[in-house]
């Protein structure tokens, strides 16, 4: 009887095992790594829809911005990382590919895709690697582009329109040009008010600091970072009109509140949130906190507006694409929720919960206008973006161009010693690497 | 009591039982000490990036030249040195001061050294995003009070003048505790009998502390200037969240730096001989101090 007891025990052990084992291997579960905030907090809300659908679930590991780029990077190189998708800013593409840490998606986005419907940069910078290979390791995940936002009450202001015509015979209106741009920080510039012309990131960092911002401007006066063909930076990098950028960026700075040298993300926001700025940089997507009432003073009273042109109007591309790490071992259940983002339906649900499509049929649709503040600014800018290197040497390149350029704000180099010390450095690290021979 | 008598524990003896007992932590000493020890040395005399899997190459001294002759990077030094000689000596001073005024019999004493030893009890990146705040040219507390006795306000952590200062001052507030702490051990130890044999010959307050208080003090001094001088350069946390290096990189210490060239641009062989060269130098720091330790003693 013992016997036979100690059996049929054994026999619903081994049973309840098995069955544990198989619900074991039918669930599945997606680790989605992203920098922390509302996006993410968003997509994981969105990613239910996923789960309800095809019974796959998704968690998120969600990074503080400052940490990102090197966690991200540790974990991939470790072998072993915790997530089976990621999103990496556009400029990190190159060094994720080169180490072989994301899955090549080539045929699958050949196959599923629909390249018309994608912003044409933003299928290049988010998953396109080396540039116009045809390769593609990753989509577009979270659309982005840099902005400007402005105090609408200073700028509406009869008294003041009336002062700015008179001093500088134009009407004051959004500015169309960064020349324009400037006239309107200097004529908002008054320190005794405790009000300054304008706030710009000047953080001497490769991603969030100053490379970001002053590409805006350099791209609009017709600059370029190199020869794509030859890589040479010399000439191009500090042609004229790269010194007439960095000439204005650095006369700029003087109409910005005293300590900017250092300012990032957080400090532009909190400047405008503070009305202490007249005009602010940022990406559009950090538009939250400015238009919320329990944190921004002038929440109701800021416009948006795309980085002005000068020579040609061009927005620098921020945001980051969707890849597949390389060592999950759920990449048909990735390439799965790949699919679902893309879909029409998941994109309008993403845009209506406040945030940018890559879609260029929901991005030019009206319905558009209606989900964020600043959603007409950021029509007009998608389809003129630009974005900087995806090579794998990105990150010392933009340390040097940032710590560079921050010497030049401060005055220890005139803006015409600072781009030719930016190209000469630039050519430094490419010879090293190789990429001359 | 047969089985007892043949029991492998029985059969060990005590020396093999020693070794036992050591070997896992020699075990671990070796996989987390000694092999990335070596593994880093090696990859110092190499062309190296941990992001990419592809072998190290061998370059010979290559990373070590390249660094002795990038003046950037001896610039890098001299804003370490410059860090590290004025936090230690602001801390030891202070410190030393706080713990002679500490070491006397007041209402509260106990309460206050435990307040005055909180700041090293945080974490780095609290303090210093306390401190950004803090210093924040515009709305931070420092200037709030500096502007409201007539003086300008200062860009502390975003000027060339001043940036260097912000990460001292920081320091000096988590570290100053710890120069406290020593201080006041060193003070308790000193027997009291001393003083009152002093006091009988009518010793001057000078005579006491020069010849009493000073030379029992020394040694202990001396291991805390010690630890702080290896700490001061391994310094990194606070620039890390207080400045970002900058302005320029006029605040990137070595540690900083070699933050920067492993984790940032990936660049694990040059990083590691960088690495190297402070170590060295941080052995020959302490060399130097254990040589004046043990002269101390001897006398």
């Amino acid at each position: 009887m013992k016997r036979l007891i100690i059996c049929v025990m054994l026999i619903i052990l081994a049973f309840a095992m098995f069955n544990a084992t198989a619900i074991a291997q039918e669930e599945v579960t997606l680790t989605i790594q992203w920098a922390a905030g509302a996006p993410m907090d968003t997509l994981m809300i969105l990613a239910e829809d996923f789960t309800a659908q095809t019974g796959i679930k998704v968690v998120g590991d969600a990074v503080p911005w400052a940490l990102y780029h090197d966690k991200m990077f540790t974990d991939l190189a470790s072998g072993r990382p915790g997530f089976d998708i990621v999103l990496p800013d556009s400029q990190w593409l190159g060094a994720a590919v080169e180490g072989g840490h994301l899955v090549d998606l080539t045929d699958w986005v050949n196959e599923n895709v629909d390249k018309n419907l994608i912003f044409e940069e933003m299928l290049r910078a988010y998953s396109e690697y080396p540039d116009g290979s045809g390769r593609y390791y990753g989509i577009p995940g979270s659309a982005n582009a840099l902005g400007i936002s402005y105090r609408k009450d200073l700028f509406e202001d009869p008294a003041e329109q009336a002062a700015f015509k008179e001093k500088y015979g134009y009407p004051l209106d959004v500015p169309q040009t960064w020349s324009q741009l400037r006239d309107i920080a200097e004529f908002f510039y008054r320190p005794e008010q405790n009000l300054y012309g304008i706030a710009l990131w000047q953080r001497p960092t490769a991603t969030a600091g100053v490379v970001d911002q002053f590409l805006s401007l350099f791209w609009a006066f017709g600059a370029e970072l190199w020869n794509p063909e030859t890589r040479r930076v010399k000439g191009y990098l500090n042609s004229e009109e790269g010194k007439a950028a960095a000439r204005l960026w650095v006369e700029l700075f003087q109409f910005h509140p005293p300590g900017a040298a250092g300012y990032s993300v957080d400090d532009t926001n909190v400047a405008m949130r503070k009305g202490m700025v007249a005009m602010m940089g940022t990406y559009f997507s950090f538009y939250p906190g400015i238009h919320n009432p329990d944190l921004s003073l002038y929440w109701d009273r800021i416009g948006w507006f795309p980085t002005p042109g000068e020579k040609r109007r061009v927005s620098q591309l921020g945001g980051q694409g969707m890849s597949i790490s390389a060592y999950t071992p759920h990449k048909e259940e990735a390439l799965k929720f790949l699919e679902w983002w893309l879909r029409e339906e998941t994109q309008w649900k993403w845009v209506r919960a406040g945030f940018f499509s890559p879609r260029v049929d929901i991005i030019e649709d009206d319905r558009f206008l209606e989900y964020a503040p600043p959603n007409e600014a950021v029509r007009a800018s998608f389809p003129v973006l630009k974005d900087f290197w995806e090579i794998p040497l990105y990150h010392e390149m933009g340390t040097v161009m940032a710590e560079i350029l921050n010497k030049a704000v401060l005055g220890q180099l005139t803006p015409e010693e600072a781009m030719d010390l930016v190209a000469e450095r630039h050519e430094e690290i490419l010879q090293r690497e190789g990429y001359y021979n | 009591m047969s089985s007892l008598k043949t029991s492998w524990a029985n059969r060990v003896s005590d020396r093999s039982l020693l070794y036992i007992f050591l070997l896992p932590t020699f075990g671990f000493l070796l996989f987390l000490v000694v092999f990335p020890l070596a593994w880093s040395l090696y990859l110092s005399f190499t062309t190296y990036s941990a992001n990419i899997d592809q072998p190290p190459i061998f370059v010979g001294l290559s990373n070590y030249t390249a660094i002795f002759r990038d003046p950037e990077i001896w610039y890098r030094f001299v804003v370490t040195g410059q860090f590290v000689v004025l936090t230690v000596i602001i801390q030891f001073f202070l410190g030393f001061l706080i713990a002679m005024l500490l070491n006397r019999k007041f209402y509260g004493r106990g309460l206050l050294t435990t307040l005055f030893i909180l700041p090293m009890m945080f974490s780095p990146v609290v303090i210093g995003k306390f401190f950004r705040f803090m210093m924040d040219t515009n709305w931070g507390v420092i200037n709030y009070l500096l502007v409201g006795v007539g003086f300008p306000r200062i860009a502390w952590t975003a000027s060339f003048e001043y940036a260097l200062y912000s990460l001292v001052i920081a320091d000096v507030w988590v570290w100053t505790p710890f120069m406290v702490l020593l201080s006041l051990a060193g003070l308790s130890s000193v027997p009291r009998y001393l003083y009152e044999a002093a006091d009988v010959d009518r010793a001057s307050g000078w005579f006491k502390f020069r010849y009493i208080t000073l030379p029992y003090l020394a040694p202990i001094l001396t291991l805390a200037v010690l630890f702080r001088t290896m700490d001061a350069f391994r310094f990194f946390d606070l620039v890390y969240v207080m400045t970002g290096g900058g302005p320029g990189f006029s605040t990137q210490t070595i540690p900083y730096y070699i933050y920067m060239l492993a984790f940032s641009f990936w660049r694990t062989g040059k990083s590691s001989a960088l690495a190297y060269i402070l170590l060295i130098i941080i052995i020959a720091l302490s060399n130097i101090y254990i040589n004046y330790l043990n002269r101390v003693r001897r006398a």
